[in-house]
Formats: C-alpha cells, sequence, structure tokens
C-alpha cells in the first residue's frame, strides 16, 4: 500500500501548497491584488492587461448572474428535493386546465449538482487567479517583462499548450461522465423510482434505506437481499472464469498458431480473427439462436441421441437441451460462448508480446541447451505474465462490466423460474450491470439501480487496488523515452 | 523424418478442428442469409432453398421493420462525426499527458483510472435524463455527444505510442525555436501515422458495434431513426423472428463486411504502432 499512500501525500501537499500560495498572496498582495478579491479584472487592468481583466471580469459576471439569478430556485430546494407535488388546475381567466407551480425533483438535483460544480470550479479560478496577479506584481517590482494579451495566448500554443490540449476533451468528460456520476451517485440516496417519477410526483431522500434492502435488511423488499447475493457470486464466478479462460486459451492458441511446424500462420491467424471482426450484437444474437430449445443444435441433439441419453441420466427433464434457458446449462454455455468471443482477442494480445520477447534470452538459452519445454516455463511465460499481468486486472474488471455479452445472449431469452428472483427484476444470467440496466429501463427503479452501480464500483476498485499494488513495482513508462 | 512429418500433419489438423469450431457459426450465418424460408431454419444447417431474396429485401424494399438502408446511413453521419472528434480528443490527451510536464498530469491521470472503474452505463442512464432535458433524445446529434463527448478517457494506447517517441527528437526541435505547437503538429504527428489510423478507425468502429447507447438514446421506436444495431436486434423480438430472421443474417453479412476489413486494417496498423516501426527516430 505504500504507494498509494505516498500518491495521497503528495496529493494533500498540493493542495496545501495551492492555499499556501493564496494566503501569502492574499498577505502580502498589495492594494491591487487585494481588490481583485472583489473584482477579479483589478490586478489585470492595474498592470495594462486589460482584454484579460475584461474575460475575467466577464467569467465573474456570469457567475454571478448564475449563483443570484437562476441557481437560487433550485439549490434552495436541495435539501428537500422539493416539497411542492405537480397538480392540475383549473384556471377561469384561461377556462383551461393548468399545472400549478410544481417542484421538479429531478431538475432540482440535477441543476443543484451543476451549480456545485460550477461553484468549485469558480473557487479554482478565484485562488489561481489571486497568485497570478500576485506574480504579476512581483515581477513588476522587479522590473521583468509583463506579457501583452497576445503573447499569453502564444504561450497557449507553448509552454502553456496542455491546456489547450486538454480543455475540450476533459470538459466532455466533465459533463458526460463526472456530473452524470454524481447525479447517480446521489439518487442512491433517495426514494427515485416508478412510484416517484417527476414531474408527476416527487422524490426525496431515504439515506441509505436502499443499501439496506440491498444488503438485505428491511421488509418488503426483502428479496432484493436474495438475488443480490446470489447474482454478485455468479458476477465474481463469470469474471474469474471469464478471465481465466480467454486468458489461457490465449496464449495456447497463439502458441499453436506461432510454431514451427504450422503451415501459413497467417491464414490460420486470420480464420480465428473473423469471429471477433464480427460486430458483437451479430455474433451472439446469432449463436443464441443456434443454440435455442428449437435450434439446429438441439435438432442435431437430438438425431445423435443426445438429448435421450441426457435424459436418462437425469441431467434434464426437458425434450429439448436448455442450453440459454436453465441456470445451470445457461451458466456455463455463457463462460463456453465467451471462450469464443474472447479467445481470438487474446490470441492477438499474446501474438504481439510473444514476437516481442527479446530474441538475444532465446538465443542464448538455446546455446545454453536449454530444450523447447524449458524455454517455455522459464522464459516465455514469465515474460508474458510480466507484461500482461496487469491487464489481466483490467480484464477482470472489464468482465465485472461485460455488458454485452451477457445482455446479447439472455435478453428476452432467458426467462428465470425462480419467483424470488423475478420480484427483484433479476434473473440467474444477470451479472450486477445487466441487472442494473433492467432496472432502469424496464422498470424505472433509479434508486436500487444506482445502489447497485455504486457497490459495482466498490468492487471494481478493491480488486484493481489490490492488484496494482501487488504488481506494478516502479514507473515504466519513460523505460523506452 | 517419417516421425516429423506425422507430427506436422496432427498439429496443423487440431488447427483445422479448432478453425472449424470457430467458424461454424460465421458459416451458418452466411448460408442462412441465402435461405428462401424467412424464419430459423431448425433442421438442417443449409438451407433447404438458396435465393439471395433477403438482400432484396433488405436493400430495395424497406418495410414498416426492416429500414437497413436507413440505419445504415445513420450510422455511417453518427460514426464518421463521432470518428473526428472522438480522433482529435484520443490525441490531444494522449500528447499532453506523455510528451508535457505539468503539475496536474499524474492527478488527471489518477482520476481517469477511478472513473474508469464506475460501469459506463451507470453514468448513461443520467447522460440520458440530461440530453432529455436538452432535448437531445432520439436525436443523432445527442447519440454523437454520447460516443464522443467521453473519448478523451480512452486515451492510454495512443499514449503508449507516445511514449516510444525519443524525447530528444522533441528537445532538438525546441532547441531550434520551434514552439509546443510545432513539435506536436509537425514533427510528432506525421510521424505517428500507425497510431492515427489505429485511432480513427477504432473511433470510427465504435457506433457500428455499440448497441446498448443507442438503446438508450434512440428509444421513440421510430425505425427509421435506429442504428444498424438495434435495428437489427428488433428483428429478432419474438413477433418479428419467424418472418425476419434470414434478412436478420443478410444484414449481419452486410455490415460484418466492412467492419471486418476496417478491424483487420487497425489491426495491422495496431501492430505496426506497438511494435514501433515507423519511430525509431
Amino acid at each position: 500500500m505504500g504507494k498509494v499512500k505516498a500518491g495521497f501525500h503528495a496529493f494533500f501537499k498540493s493542495i496545501g501548497g495551492f492555499f499556501k500560495d493564496f494566503g501569502e498572496a492574499v498577505v502580502k498582495g498589495d492594494l491591487f491584488v487585494k481588490l481583485s478579491l472583489l473584482w477579479v479584472g483589478a490586478g489585470y487592468a492595474r498592470r495594462k492587461q486589460f482584454i484579460k481583466a475584461i474575460l475575467v471580469t466577464i467569467i465573474q459576471v456570469a457567475v454571478i448572474a448564475y449563483t443570484f439569478g437562476f441557481a437560487p430556485e433550485y439549490v434552495s430546494k436541495f435539501a428537500t428535493l422539493g416539497t411542492v407535488q405537480q397538480e392540475s388546475v383549473f384556471n377561469l381567466q384561461t377556462m383551461k386546465n393548468e399545472f400549478n407551480d410544481y417542484d421538479h425533483s429531478f431538475l432540482i438535483l440535477l441543476i443543484s449538482v451543476i451549480s456545485f460544480v460550477i461553484w468549485f470550479a469558480w473557487l479554482l479560478f478565484y485562488i489561481r487567479n489571486t497568485t497570478a496577479v500576485y506574480e504579476l506584481q512581483k515581477r513588476a517590482k522587479e522590473g521583468l517583462h509583463i506579457n501583452t494579451f497576445i503573447e499569453d495566448c502564444k504561450e497557449l500554443l507553448n509552454q502553456k499548450f496542455h491546456i489547450t490540449l486538454l480543455f475540450l476533451p476533459v470538459l466532455g468528460v466533465i459533463i458526460f461522465t463526472i456530473i452524470p456520476l454524481l447525479i447517480l451517485i446521489l439518487v442512491a440516496f433517495t426514494n427515485y423510482d416508478q412510484q416517484h417519477m417527476p414531474p408527476s410526483s416527487l422524490f426525496t431522500w431515504t439515506g441509505l434505506t436502499n443499501f439496506i434492502n440491498l444488503f438485505g435488511g428491511g421488509g418488503i423488499t426483502v428479496t432484493f437481499g436474495y438475488a443480490f447475493v446470489r447474482i454478485l457470486a455468479w458476477t465474481l464466478v463469470w469474471a474469474f472464469f471469464s478471465t481465466a479462460t480467454t486468458y489461457i486459451g490465449g496464449i495456447l492458441l497463439s502458441l499453436l498458431i506461432n510454431n514451427k511446424k504450422t503451415k501459413a500462420p497467417k491464414i490460420w491467424r486470420l480464420l480465428f480473427v473473423i469471429t471477433i471482426a464480427v460486430p458483437q450484437f451479430v455474433s451472439l444474437l446469432l449463436v443464441r439462436n443456434f443454440f435455442a430449445d428449437g435450434g439446429i443444435v438441439n435438432t442435431f441433439c437430438a438425431n445423435i441421441g443426445l438429448t435421450g441419453w441426457l435424459r436418462d441420466i437425469g441431467l434434464i427433464s426437458t425434450s429439448y437441451i436448455p442450453f440459454l434457458t436453465a441456470p445451470i446449462w445457461a451458466h456455463i454455455m455463457i463462460i463456453f460462448i465467451n471462450i469464443w468471443v474472447g479467445v481470438p482477442y487474446q490470441m492477438l494480445i499474446a501474438t504481439g508480446v510473444l514476437m516481442n520477447i527479446p530474441a538475444e534470452q532465446l538465443e542464448s538459452a538455446r546455446i545454453d541447451g536449454a530444450n523447447p519445454r524449458q524455454i517455455f516455463w522459464h522464459i516465455t511465460m514469465p515474460y508474458m505474465l510480466f507484461v500482461t499481468g496487469p491487464s489481466l486486472v483490467t480484464d477482470f474488471v472489464k468482465n465485472i462490466n461485460n455488458f454485452n455479452v451477457i445482455y446479447l445472449l439472455t435478453a428476452n431469452f432467458f426467462v428465470t423460474a425462480n419467483q424470488a428472483m423475478a420480484n427483484s427484476q433479476a434473473k440467474e444470467t444477470d451479472l450486477l450491470v445487466t441487472w442494473l440496466f433492467t432496472l432502469t429501463q424496464d422498470y424505472y427503479n433509479y434508486k436500487m439501480a444506482s445502489a447497485i452501480g455504486i457497490v459495482v464500483f466498490v468492487i471494481c476498485s478493491l480488486f484493481t487496488l489490490v492488484a496494482f499494488n501487488q504488481m506494478i513495482k516502479g514507473d515504466r513508462e519513460e523505460m523506452f523515452q | 523424418m517419417k516421425k516429423k512429418t506425422i507430427q506436422i500433419i496432427t498439429h496443423n489438423l487440431l488447427l483445422l478442428v479448432l478453425a472449424i469450431i470457430w467458424l461454424i457459426p460465421i458459416l451458418w450465418l452466411v448460408v442462412t442469409s441465402f435461405s428462401s424460408y424467412p424464419g430459423i431454419n431448425t433442421s438442417t444447417f443449409f438451407p433447404k432453398e438458396w435465393s439471395i431474396i433477403n438482400y432484396k429485401k433488405l436493400l430495395f424494399s424497406a418495410d414498416s421493420v426492416a429500414q437497413f438502408p436507413n440505419w445504415f446511413k445513420n450510422t455511417f453521419i453518427i460514426a464518421v462525426f463521432t470518428c473526428i472528434i472522438s480522433t482529435c480528443f484520443v490525441l490531444m490527451v494522449a500528447y499532453a499527458t506523455s510528451c508535457m510536464r505539468f503539475k496536474m498530469r499524474k492527478p488527471l491521470m489518477n482520476l481517469a483510472v477511478i472513473i474508469n472503474l464506475f460501469p459506463g452505463i451507470l453514468s448513461m442512464i443520467a447522460v440520458y435524463f440530461i440530453l432529455k432535458t436538452l432535448g437531445l433524445t432520439n436525436n443523432h446529434l445527442g447519440l454523437i455527444l454520447v460516443y464522443s463527448a467521453s473519448s478523451g478517457l480512452g486515451y492510454l494506447i495512443a499514449k503508449g505510442f507516445f511514449d516510444t517517441v525519443p524525447a530528444s527528437l522533441r528537445e532538438a526541435a525546441y532547441l531550434d525555436g520551434a514552439t509546443e505547437f510545432d513539435i506536436f503538429l509537425k514533427i510528432v504527428m506525421p510521424m505517428s501515422r500507425p497510431i492515427i489510423v489505429y485511432t480513427i478507425i477504432s473511433s470510427f468502429m465504435v457506433p457500428w458495434m455499440d448497441f446498448v447507447y443507442a438503446k438508450i438514446i434512440l428509444n421513440s421506436g421510430i425505425s427509421s431513426q435506429w442504428t444498424v444495431a438495434i435495428g437489427l436486434f428488433n428483428m429478432l423480438e419474438k413477433s418479428l423472428i419467424n418472418n425476419y430472421f434470414t434478412q436478420f443474417c443478410a444484414g449481419g453479412v452486410l455490415v460484418s463486411i466492412p467492419i471486418s476489413i476496417l478491424f483487420f486494417i487497425m489491426q495491422k496498423f495496431y501492430v505496426e504502432g506497438i511494435t514501433g516501426g515507423a519511430v525509431k527516430g
């Protein structure tokens, strides 16, 4: 855990430095630095940076207008998420039914979160601005050159080019990932579901109720706990087996193809890669019909007598093999089908890594008289694990969130027979993410979906944190530069 | 010598068996698309009667369910715009994090790791509401934003490539008076062809491969607005599957051909980018 600790240490140190600079600027700054605490453009105007002064003033005016003109209506209701329910009122003047001035809980939540983000950004800007103005004061005192506006712009293409590069991508991530995540994290602590759908009704804070229900407490919704444990177990089993099988399979296949005995390895590789070049929604939807109850594989199995034999030994009780429609069968089949989808990917990665094994090492081992098996266990595998080890962890996390394979193979196809599962809108083959998806798309149960999402995040971060601390020894990113 | 020949034959035979297992479903896709019967053929592997009627129907006589030409056009437009925005974002973030040194570099990279741990679907649910407030659901612009706005998070592969560009090259240019912008555009970009092509193709393929986000954003049920993925998925609804299964297969073949070709090109450039064929300054 040393690295993490060091990371936190550096993080807080940089925050500390940030505020220290601010304090110094406030204390030692001249009149205009202090004035710029009120009017952010003051310091720039004093140093004749008028365009910059105008620009920051515009930002300040915009933030003030937003804070006092627009935000209060919503943010003030953040604590309750609204109290006035939508009602239809008959208006005597227009002779029509009209809605009252109702509260929209989701809009209140959304605009509050956006406001918090804007205010946080403003705070950073404000502090940064004050220290920048103080820097200007110091430069002026020492008689150093003070940039004109054009020079400032040129800096954005030179020393500060990273700001230009990162501005839009980071803005995109903030709007389309961070703000949505914050909202959904907050929703996990509300009762936002089908009975509490804005605009027709309100939702409000409920504290940890959703998590208590999810972990098996609570009265009526006790089935959520029932389904959660089972789905969590299957998610972990699935993530382990899908990662392990495709990883090992990929290495074996790449060794098989890259063997000297193979004729025309490129063509073999191409044949396997065709499977993954076809979009998953085509190949997986096709495969699920391939293995359908009345599908072609079942016809074939019935013809060769496999179905009858399985029925005789009691493995199935139906007239077909329920490849993707009975719990245990479906679990095993999904992992097998995932081998079909995943092994070619891993084969490509493994081939790339194998080609990069330093040739001198293999050569010297051969000269020392090592046989192929020894070379494999003592050079190839350790190298392979060294290079692909970290990606095993990311693969595991990806598989916990592997929506496509599970959803495409089982949605509208696998129907659970377990009433307790069905009560919480889950089925045996669901992963946490597909369960979350069904809850929101078909049942509008946003509160539970958000709670599940947070649990998924905690699980993923635990695995990543532990594994990476074990694996990464030192930073290698500059090794090749 | 004879023993060796047998070894070679069994070795290649094993590969052949594996390849057949891997290709059976794909073969079934192709042969079924040429069946004259519209539903699922459950009794024989090959269709009883061959015909190209599915392709004809799919391409020239669109009905309320199957509007393949429309879907293809929609997906193509979305893919082009997504590709332009994402490629710029990915290359910009990758270059900034790899080649430039600034205070916030490490914190930003750590933040990206943390964000990537949240299931993407979770944020999508809120994105849907935000887009709905802005009136951008059931709208291709909304979908383009969804695909490209956060694409900067997928910068790691490109960063790995830029990490191999020798720092001395950039330093030399800097000493000669080039600005960081010049170095980015005139020195590093021209020698990064493999990774640029890789990024372009992979971001172009996102809308063709994706199914979930399109389903969340384009949920109006108006078939002409859909992308290929949701259109084909819809053909397998219980009430439609018996009339459209072979058309689904035909559509699958039609979309798989260009995607496969792009995929193979991408693989080539990926390997080139990783092994750094072009960059040994």
